[in-house]
């Protein structure tokens, strides 16, 4: 029997604070420690090992002496991007590790008469075959797919797995309905098990057709909306395959690098000095020590604004008592004498993208790459770009030609200042 | 036309609902013909209705030279100016007078005497393009296509319903095809297609699939899609109780039975059901009958403890975003497709009711709070429209998700747009609802009064012309247009390879593994 393990979304260099940042190598660790341990034959990540095409370099370090770990105890690692693993200037550190032989892309192809034909990686261990299509910047992979030649994929014998960093239409929970998304007739039938990325969200499904497609979801945490579902008791960490011809086995391993309290605390009816009392004195009667504390506070305030309520001082008593990390989601707090602007989201990203496409049909557009979802998607990226901050060591003359350079094929404006 | 006004007859005299018309010897008036007369710096439009002969000679006279010319017995016999003497008397109907860029209901008679012609592309100036147009076809004058467009707005069109009727292969679908054609270029309405014959999207030859902006604006779910297809999957979840209002017969007991069961469990109470999960104060012979009906209706059931389903289009687990996925296509604008040729009827017509209740919701909340404006107007278009709006029905089962549309979607921007071989089963209110008639060919004559009963123009002359209508040529009777506009919509195939537009092929892509 063979094995290979499946993970995705990792998400390296995702953190800023310190604690985070450990906790997530940490995860990674255990991850990679856990597929010596189970003797896999390889691992195939799919998509967002880290979390931008650029990370800093002392968690590509980490990574890296992890990885060569595990690549010297005979496991390869194979890969597709993500489409965090994304420059607009194209090279990116998974490019530099495939170069030097730490991990391995598995995507390969050329588009002839219109057609994407995609060739197998043959993993010489165990015969698997890998094939794939890499996520691209912002939805631009289903332009692969519409041209991609199932017919020679289908045709191949032998024991096939896809994998690929697009979310399922069928497959995607509700809640995320405003994710883009792919219908699942653009993947080749027949394989024995699609390997997915990119849905932050585990499920192990099947339709006709299809053998299991598999999502693990984030391995650690990426984005606050998945520490808060960590917190709310969702199981994070990666799959392991058991196979011969078929698919044997599908075990789903937990990785849990900490212990998590949610904590929701509704506002409404009351003012901003009524809610800051009676929050801290729920907050005081829980158990938070070596915990990561998830607040969430929502609902609208009778009185006063929503910054009358100290937020900082919660926070500092909470690491004060011990807690490991405190987040906080307070996007759900309103204030009913400030409701002038009311805008409702998970977090800082999806508000930001659903701004966008609210507000772009009020605008008045010519041109069409600027038009309807086109034009929030290019605004998004715009604003993902710009917000971008000068590398350590970059020089402010390269920070600001990168900038330009990366603004230029955001707008798609590279054929004017050729 | 250019030069010489061809000149077709002569008023001789009538009134106005009939007016009569020598035919000029050569021409050939047909049924269904505009014909115009012009005077006081305009012009008066009138239709042939009825044709019939008129002589000078007494019919005793006629019959013996027949006999003698077929009995061998003049063989070079004719009447002397025989133009003269026998001719064509047609029957027409003013429908409109247009004046400069004013067109009314003609009160008057034309003047007696005065001279008829064909009428041409000019006289058809007046029906200029509306803002958000759908293009319906072709001005028709009898069997003759006038190179003259005709256009509604499609706001209008869709919101106050539409109903499209014929006997059967007279193109009703084929015209659907090309109105939607039109809207799938412009993100401007919604419209949800329900479609059991998997006419529309050109599966295999042309369909709507073929539209250049397809890719964009046009989603199509089917249990086997073809590639890039979204597949028909609708999560058990999606589904509740409401959904079922008119659409499946259910007793008082079951009504009940459902209702406590959904309470109890919300998304998972079909699931619960089938898997036999008792509840207070429902009797077990109840749970077993509903287990029957949703095996029936739906084709789920339970088989070695797993929810199946027949043409696996219901599912516990998969399809839990497709509901929400369609409602956000048709609010963005888009065509909605659903391929439902492997359904039974039922579960069409729940699906239909998911969206339509889910989009009618909506846009009431959105009137509540004074944004119904920003709101697209969203059409459902159904195939076969008795099956939910027969009089009979509508009695027995109660109203359900598209009679409630019909009568007062419209003031929510929903409209339907209803496709029939019957109409004398619909309800009268639900016709005098539907503000716009596209009349198809028809050959049952009861079907046609119902029609005529229920349109918006006076189509009492239009019997014998509606009998005699070809394939592609419908009247279009609507509070949207001046008068009953004859037109001629074009097959599918060939309309599309004439507008075969232009557009830009994005840069070529270069694959990045
Ligand atoms: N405008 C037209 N010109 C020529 N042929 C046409 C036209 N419209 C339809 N047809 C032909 O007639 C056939 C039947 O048309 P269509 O399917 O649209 O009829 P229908 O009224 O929808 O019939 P049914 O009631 O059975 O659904 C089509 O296959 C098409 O080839
Ligand atoms: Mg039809
Ligand atoms: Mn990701």
């Amino acid at each position: 029997m063979h094995k290979f393990a499946h993970m995705a979304d990792i998400h390296l260099g995702a953190h800023r604070e310190q604690v985070l940042q450990r906790l997530e190598m940490v995860a990674f660790s255990e991850a990679m420690d856990m597929c010596i341990e189970e003797k896999v034959d390889f691992i195939l990540i799919c998509g967002d090992l880290f979390h931008i095409g650029i990370p800093d370099l002392g968690v590509v370090k980490e990574a890296v002496r992890k990885m060569k770990e595990v690549q010297d105890s005979g496991i390869p690692i194979y890969a597709i991007y993500g489409s965090h693993d994304y420059t607009p200037t194209g090279t990116t550190v998974i490019d530099i590790l495939d170069t030097v032989g730490i991990i391995k892309k598995v995507v390969r192809g050329k588009i002839t008469e219109g057609k994407l034909r995609l060739d197998f990686f043959t993993d010489p261990k165990t015969g698997a075959k890998l094939v794939g299509i890499s996520a691209r910047k912002i939805g631009l992979e289903s332009r692969y797919y519409e041209i991609l030649d199932v017919e020679n994929l289908e045709k191949e014998g032998g024991f096939k797995v896809f994998a690929f960093h697009s979310g399922l239409t069928e497959f995607k929970p509700d809640y995320l309905s405003q994710m883009e998304t792919i219908p699942i007739s653009y993947l080749p039938k027949g394989f024995d098990y699609y390997a997915g990325g990119h849905v932050h969200n585990r499920s192990e499904n099947s339709l006709l057709g299809y053998g299991r497609v598999v999502f693990p979801g984030p391995l650690f945490t990426g984005y606050a909306r998945d520490i808060e579902q960590t917190a709310k008791g969702e199981k994070r960490g990666f799959y392991i395959v058991s196979f011969q011809d078929k698919v044997e086995k599908v075990d789903f391993i937990e990785i849990k690098p900490f212990d998590s309290v949610y904590f929701e605390y509704d506002a409404s009816l009351k003012n901003s000095l009524q809610a800051q009392k009676e929050l801290t004195e729920k907050l005081a009667g829980l158990e938070v020590k070596d915990k990561v504390f998830v607040l969430k506070v929502r609902g609208e305030l009778s009185g006063g604004k929503t910054s009358d309520i100290n937020f900082s001082q919660i926070k500092r008593t909470l690491i004060e008592r011990g807690a490991l990390y405190v987040h906080l989601n307070r996007f759900g707090l309103t204030s009913k004498e400030f409701a002038a602007v009311k805008v409702m989201g998970e977090d800082i990203g999806s508000i930001e993208s659903r701004l966008f496409k609210e507000n772009v049909g009020a605008v008045r557009l010519t041109h069409e790459a600027l038009k309807d979802e086109r034009g929030a998607i290019m605004a998004t990226e715009l604003l993902q770009n710009l917000r971008q901050e000068p590398k350590a060591n970059e020089s402010k003359k390269d920070y600001g030609e990168r900038m330009v350079k990366q603004t230029i094929e955001t707008l798609q404006l590279r054929e004017v200042f050729k | 036309m250019k030069g010489e006004i061809e000149i077709a007859g002569q008023v001789i005299g009538g009134r106005v609902a009939s007016i009569m018309i020598r035919e000029k010897s050569g021409r050939k008036i047909e049924l269904g013909d505009l014909l115009v007369v012009e005077e006081d710096g305009g012009y008066l439009i009138m239709q042939v209705y009825d044709l019939g002969y008129g002589s000078q000679i007494p019919q005793s006279i006629r019959e013996l030279a027949a006999g003698l010319k077929l009995e061998g017995y003049g063989n070079g016999l004719d009447f002397l100016d025989p133009q003269l003497r026998n001719y064509v008397m047609a029957q027409v109907k003013a429908v409109a007078r247009v004046t400069g860029e004013l067109v009314k209901i003609p009160k008057v008679l034309p003047s007696f005497f005065s001279s008829v012609r064909y009428v041409t592309r000019e006289d058809m100036k007046f029906l200029t393009k509306p803002a958000n147009p759908v293009y319906l076809g072709k001005v028709r004058s009898g069997s003759k296509v006038l190179d003259v467009d005709v256009y509604l707005n499609g706001d209008d069109l869709f919101a106050h319903h539409v109903i499209i009727s014929s006997t059967t292969g007279r193109g009703k679908s084929n015209l659907v095809k090309v109105m939607l054609w039109d809207i799938t270029g412009q993100s401007r309405f919604g419209a949800l297609v329900l479609d059991p014959h998997d006419e529309y999207f050109g599966r295999s030859g042309k369909g709507l699939k073929d539209h250049p902006e397809a890719k964009r604006n046009l989603s199509y779910f089917s249990t086997n899609p073809p590639v890039g297809g979204n597949t028909l999957v609708v999560n058990l979840g999606s589904i509740s109780p409401e959904h079922f209002e008119g659409i499946i017969e259910f007793s008082d007991a079951q009504q009940h039975a459902i209702r406590l069961y959904h309470r109890e469990f919300r998304d998972e109470w079909i699931e619960k059901i089938l898997r036999g999960t008792q509840i207070e104060g429902i009797a077990s012979t109840t749970l077993s009958v509903l287990q029957r009906i949703l095996r029936a209706t739906l084709s789920v059931y339970l088989e070695d403890d797993r929810i199946v389903c027949r043409n696996n289009v219901f599912s516990d687990s998969s399809g839990k975003a497709t509901i929400s996925e369609i409602i956000k296509a048709l609010e963005g604008g888009k065509l909605v497709v659903v391929d439902t040729s492997k359904l039974g009827d039922e579960a069409e017509l729940l699906i239909g009711s998911i969206i339509a209740t889910e989009i009618l919701t909506k846009h009431q909340e959105a009137k509540a709070e004074g944004k119904l404006d920003e709101k697209r107007t969203v059409s459902i278009v159904i195939e076969e429209a008795p099956r939910v709006l027969a009089c009979e029905r509508l009695a027995k089962i109660g109203e359900n998700i598209y009679s409630r549309i019909a009568r007062e979607g419209r003031k929510f921007k929903v409209g339907l747009l209803a496709i029939t071989q019957l109409v004398s089963i619909m309800p009268r209110d639900i016709l005098t609802n539907m503000n716009t008639k596209i009349v198809l060919g028809n050959e049952m004559a009861t079907e046609r009064h119902a029609i005529i009963e229920s349109a918006a123009q006076d189509l009492s002359t239009d019997d014998r012309n509606i009998a005699s209508l070809d394939k592609g040529e419908a009247i279009i009777t609507s509070i949207f247009t001046k008068f009953a506009v004859p037109i001629y919509t074009p097959l599918f195939e060939d309309f599309i390879k004439e507008r075969a537009e232009k557009f830009d092929t994005k840069g070529e892509l270069i694959f990045q593994g």
